[in-house]
Parts: C-alpha cells; structure tokens; sequence
C-alpha cells in the first residue's frame, strides 16, 4: 500500500468529492433543464444589455466614452429597441473599429 | 529585515529608482563601484563597514543595470532607422512572441537578425512590433523576410505612460505595420527556442482541453486563471472583478505554482521515484508551467520562489521567505530592471510581501490560534490575508487606476475560497482531460457551477452601494 501524507489523502478526497458532485449535477440536468441554469452562466452576468442599459449606466460602466453613450441611448430612443448589434453601425461615433470592441460588451436579449 | 539578501534586493531596487529620478554618468558608476568593492575587500574583519559598503555596492549595482538596459547594441535595428524615415527596408528574422489574433488583423514580436536594403544586407539585433492588417496563421518560431516601413511607436498619453516608453520597457524600440501579404516572405524555419515552442504547443493543448468540457464563459474564465490567458474574458467580467478588488483572481499566482508543484510531486511519488530526481523534475515543470502561462511577473515571481524552496529542500537547508521573495525580485529585475515600474510587478511583490510581514503579527495580536471552532479560524484567517494583501496594494491600485473599493476585503472573503476551489478543480480537469478525455466531463461541471457561482458573486458586490469610488 502506498503509504500517503494527510495533504496527499485530502487531495484523493477532493478529487472523489468534485467528481461526485459533478456526476449528480450532469444527472439532475439531464432530468431538469433548469439546473443547467447552475452551470451555464447567463450572458448577462457577461455582457451589457443593449436595449436595458440607462445611460448612468453606461458613463458608470466605462466601457465607452459619454458622448457616445450619450448617442446610443438616443438612437434607441428615436428608433427604439435595436434588433441587433449590427445596429450600433448605425450610431454616429462608431465605426468598424469600434463596432467590433464593443460586439464584446453588448447583447440583445 | 531579517536577510542580508532581502536588504540587498531593497538596496538594488532603490539605486534603480535613484538613477530614474537623477542623471548620473555611467563610468562614474562603474568607478564608485570599484573603490566601494575595493574599500569592501579591505574591510572584511571590520563586518557592519563590510556590510554597509555591500549595501552600497547593491544600490549602486542596480543603478548601473537600469543604465545598462538603455544601453542598445551597435547592431540594434534602431540605429539604422532614421526618425521619420520612410524608406522600405526588407527584415528577416523569427516571431519571437505568441501572436495576438483580433478581428482581422494580427500582432507579434519579430526578432530581427538581418537587415537588408536595395542591395545591401547587414546583421542585425534587436525586436519590432509587428502589426498585420489582415488574418494569416502565425506561429511562434516561423522564420520569415518582411519588407516594409520600420517606425518609431506613437506616443498617445505623454508622461511616464507613454505607449511609446511601455514598448521600450520591453526593448521594443520600432514598429511595422503590414497591409499585404505580398510583404511577408516566409523562410526556412530557424531560431525558435525548443522549450517555449513546446510550453506554446502544450498551452494550445490544455486550452482545448477546457474549451471542449466547458461552456464558452465558464472557459474562458478558467483559461485566465489555470492557464493565465485572459483574451477570451469578457469585459464586463473583468470591469465586476476590477471594480471589487478581485482581479488579482485571474492572474496565474504563487497559488497556482504550489498547486502545480504539489501535484508534479504527487503524480512522481505514486510511481515511486526517488527524492531527488522528484524534486529535479517537478523544478523542470514548475519552469515549464511558468512558460505555459506567458511568464508574466506574477508567474515568475511565484516560479523563481517555488524553485529556491524546492532547492532548498534539495539541499536539506531552511528556506527563509524573505530571501525566496528578495530572489526572486532580483532575478526579474536582472533581467529587466525596468520593470520596477510595472505595475504588474509591484502588485505581485506588495501583496506577498504585505501578506508575509503583516499577517503573522496581526494573526498573534487578535490571538486567533485561541480560537477552537476550526471552521470559524480558517475563515479569520481569509480575511486576515485579504485584509493585508489589501492593505500591501490599495496604495498602487489608487494610485495607477484611480479606483478605491471599499467592497475589496468583503468580497475577496467570499471570493478567495471559491477561486482556491475553481482552481483545484481546474487543474483537475486539465490533468484528467489531457490525458483521459473521457473523464473531463466529470470534473467540467463541478468547475462550471463554481465559476457561475463567481460571476453572480462579483456582479452582486459591485452593485452594493459605495462599492467602489472612481476619483
């Protein structure tokens, strides 16, 4: 028998603990779709959405200047919601370049 | 101080600072340097002169390096391109960097070794950014002949964070920008080094690994801290993780160095390798590990501490914390004592060296070994750690970013732990999948649920009123 420290004993533990937790969470998914909830994040939690964010929101968050900000958020209310992220062309201030940094940040639910 | 090496490694870092601020000649330097180890040689029974005049030695020894690292060769690219100058110039060399692909376009470092223009061609040294407006596979070590117009980078922000002075702190004194394909000629490959090539390889390999058991987020999150490769993070994770003082999580750390040192030693000592040899090769691996993950200064510190323990334990000596830590940052400053300034390096240093000074003391005035409840000790002792890592950089975090959030010490309770699982369970499912693919799913969904557990975590902190304050 192999003869094993208390640190090499706890990590044999950890692996049969998360490969426990693991199994059972694949199963509960397959039963329940909505515990897939717990391992798939929502986009949300990841990026920005387009058609919710205020503009406060926005000049907090950083992610682009307040004159462009300040665009967008008037765009969307002169022609409401964007029905998609290629919309954002659309708004003075933002071309190619820019269109494609902020692809990154934004979705459309 | 309790090392004369710690001491050293202060004094070093100073005479960096000193010879930023102050123009000094470089041979009245050396001369100093000289009669001080002279002075020194004649002092040795007499040992606090001998070890004030070491000291001194150290402090000028790290103005010389910093002067030393301005210094660029005759052969250097950078003289033979005029400022301004709008001549093509065909270069050839190898990319000496992992290429950064975005939209349509790529970057890498070229490390140029032969310069030509119309019919003359002369060798060369030195690195040139390379920028190509346009997608085409690169690979690290591919020897090619690029023909266009070497540039001097733009400045942007003037002061001390200059784009231009940020790429000479990496010895990056040219840019070029390419617009064709017809502009790069490729040649027989030569000149990449083995072991990068391999950590290159081996990275793209462990990157499948987690981006085929895991969904896109919870991967590229796990890739950021496992792999230390954050381009695939979204923004807004890392504004929620900037904001709450947690960034430091997706940065590849000593904690990730020890558990891969810890595993190595593990998986050597089942098949029944002795001491020694298991020793030698978890060193090679930690190396290996720290290339994998792009040895950044965090990931080198941790590497070059890791090894001086192990070392240590080698040569059945007592290592001393300080002097790993003092080793370490003379190691990196050696190299490129420029990198005193980087923010990633005094970040990485501060907290250690916060956590080492700061916790034990702390940890005995609250006497927290009285307490008997296990559970609630270790949770203490979490908050202690975050509390002094904290307080090691909320001082250059205010400073450079402009940020103060209170919020840090509360969420780093929580979300301390939590990363120290996700990475366990990280290198559990890099090491299952790399070598039985087949069990990768059972450790995948356990990662993803912690990580999800995470991100709602972070987005809940920084919502918390008076989070964090932008100044």
């Amino acid at each position: 028998m192999l003869n094993f420290t208390p640190e090499e004993k706890k990590v044999i533990l950890f692996l049969l603990i998360i490969a426990f937790c693991g199994i059972t969470l694949n199963n509960l998914a397959k039963l329940n779709y909505r515990v897939k909830k717990l391992f798939c994040p929502h986009l949300s939690l990841a990026r920005i959405d387009l058609n919710k964010v205020s503009l406060d929101e926005l000049i907090t968050s950083r992610c682009l200047p307040e004159k462009t900000a300040a665009l967008i958020v008037a765009y969307r209310q002169e022609h409401g919601n964007f029905k998609s992220l290629e919309g954002l062309k659309e708004v003075r201030g933002i071309g190619e370049q820019r269109y494609e940094r902020l692809k990154g940040i934004f979705f459309i639910e | 101080m309790k090392s004369i090496f710690g001491l050293s490694a202060v004094f070093y870092c100073l005479g960096i600072i000193l010879l930023s601020l102050v123009r000094v000649n470089f041979w009245l330097i050396v001369t100093l340097g000289l009669v001080i180890s002279a002075a020194a040689c004649l002092s040795f029974s007499n040992n606090r002169i001998f070890m004030a005049l070491i000291l001194f030695l150290a402090l000028l020894l790290g103005a010389l390096s910093l002067k030393n690292s301005f210094a660029i060769p005759k052969c250097h690219i950078s003289n033979f391109v005029a400022y301004n100058n709008k001549a093509v110039y065909a270069l050839s060399g190898f990319i000496d960097s992992q290429p950064v692909a975005g939209h349509k376009r790529a970057s890498f470092i070229f490390r140029v070794q032969e310069m030509q223009f119309d019919n003359l061609k002369w060798p060369c040294c030195g690195k040139v950014l390379v920028k190509v407006d346009f997608l085409r596979d690169f690979n690290y070590g591919q020897s090619l002949t690029l023909i266009g117009t070497p540039r001097r980078p733009p400045v942007f922000s003037p002061g001390s964070r200059s784009y231009r002075k940020y790429l000479s702190g990496q010895g990056i004194y040219l840019l070029m920008r390419i617009k064709n394909s017809l502009q790069i000629i490729p040649r027989e490959s030569k000149g990449a080094n083995k072991l990068i090539l391999f950590s290159l390889r081996l990275r793209a390999k462990l990157e499948q690994v987690i981006n085929n058991n895991l969904p896109d987020l919870p991967a590229a999150v796990l890739s950021a801290m496992v792999l230390g490769q954050k381009k695939a993070v979204p923004w807004l994770v890392t504004d929620h993780m900037v904001k709450s003082g947690s960034v430091h999580i997706l940065v590849v750390s000593g904690f990730n160095v020890g558990i891969v040192a810890f595993i190595i030693n593990l998986l050597l000592k089942v098949i029944r390798l002795p001491r020694k040899q298991r020793i030698i090769l978890t060193i090679i691996c930690l190396i290996i590990y720290c290339l994998v993950t792009g040895a950044s200064n965090p990931v080198v510190r941790a590497t070059v501490m890791g090894v001086v323990l192990l070392s240590a334990y080698l040569l059945k000596r007592e290592a001393d914390i300080y002097n790993c830590l003092a080793f370490a940052a003379l190691f990196i400053l050696m190299l490129n004592p420029r990198q005193i300034f980087d923010v990633g390096f005094q970040l990485s240093f501060s907290s250690v060296l916060a956590i080492t000074c700061l916790y034990p003391k702390v940890k005995s005035f609250l006497r927290l070994d009285n307490c008997k409840i296990r559970i609630l000790r270790f949770i203490y002792e979490g908050c202690l750690v975050s509390l002094c890592a904290w307080i090691g950089t909320v001082g250059i975090i205010a400073y450079n970013f402009r940020i103060f959030s209170p919020v840090t010490v509360l969420a780093n309770i929580l979300i301390v732990p939590l990363a120290t699982l996700i990475t366990l369970c990280g290198f559990s499912l890099v090491l299952c999948g790399l070598f039985f693919p087949f069990l990768g799913a059972v450790f995948s969904t356990t990662s993803a649920m912690l990580i999800t557990l995470l991100l709602n975590i972070t987005a809940v902190m920084v919502k918390i009123p008076g989070a964090y304050f932008y100044f």
